[in-house]
């Protein structure tokens, strides 16, 4: 549970930042390299390098090197565990609802 | 914004980056709702979903703490927070935390609103705060990060909802 919060965290992080959100979404479409990348948000290879290396430890994107070129690709963690918790939440609130309005209604009457 | 509503369900709607707004209106008297809403014995009858729950402490006053063990299928399942306000009968602020996910508060604003015919709407809107979200406001300059995680907790939260 701890490892599960902190790959929460870190996923957070990677995710506070529009460039980063923009990779992934480009990393939607198709796998691309480092090279790309900086070409396509206008950016220096060190600087695009550590909005990925920031995406790779969060585990939303993984590397690698084939010869000279580095390609990255989604994965192997999903957006799963941030929305999971959201949605735990969500879900055990609209049961507490249905609990509540179950015994409001068997209740009904009684003083 | 997304909404997403049916006949008899509740509306929910996502009405800012961080939050989740349930909106549901019962079919009971705004006094009975707000007693089984802060009464401890008639909490204990609903507020485990079905399951066996344990009320360790509660304490419906600002400032007061509340914690619950419901027992699930799965095991045991703890929730705890603070009350913030409790405005009989209409309003309740209270933090919410998981056991699970401890430090991920959840901030709770409770509103019952008289329909004047026998029924109550209730709106539970819930805040949600990530401790990257606490720290970056607890530092200068980092106002622009914490809008950013919040716009990437709304893409998150209008996914989950449409």
């Amino acid at each position: 549970m701890v490892q599960y919060q902190e790959q929460l965290d870190r996923s957070f992080t990677a995710l506070s930042d529009p460039t980063r959100r923009a990779i992934l979404q480009r990393l939607g479409r198709s796998d691309a390299s480092i090279s790309d990348l900086a070409d396509r948000f206008a950016m220096t290879l060190t600087g695009l390098k550590k909005h990925v290396q920031v995406l790779e430890d969060a585990g939303l994107v993984t590397t690698e090197k084939v010869g000279r070129v580095r390609h990255c690709r989604l994965g192997p963690q999903r957006l799963e565990h941030v929305t999971k918790w959201i949605a735990t939440y969500q879900q055990m609130l609209e049961q507490r609802l249905d609990s509540l309005e179950a015994f409001l209604e068997r209740t009904k009457g009684m003083p | 914004m997304n909404t997403k509503s049916t006949k008899h369900k509740p509306v929910v709607t996502t009405p800012s980056e961080r939050e989740i707004r349930i909106e549901r209106i019962f079919d009971a008297p705004r006094e009975r709702v707000w007693k089984a809403m802060t009464d401890a014995t008639l909490l204990a009858q609903w507020w485990g979903r079905g399951n066996k729950l344990e009320i360790e402490r509660y304490e419906p006053k600002r400032g007061g703490h509340w914690r619950m063990v419901e027992h699930t299928p799965e095991g045991p399942q703890g929730f705890e927070g603070r009350f913030r306000e409790v405005t009989p009968p209409e309003r309740v602020v209270q933090t919410f935390e998981w056991d699970g996910m401890p430090g991920h508060v959840v901030i709770e604003t409770m509103t019952l609103e008289d329909l004047g015919d026998g029924r109550t709407k209730l709106v539970n809107v819930s805040l949600f705060h990530t401790p990257e979200e606490r720290d970056g406001m607890l530092h200068s300059g980092m106002a622009d990060g914490v809008e950013q995680s919040y716009a990437a907790l709304d893409e998150v939260l209008h996914k989950l909802a449409s």
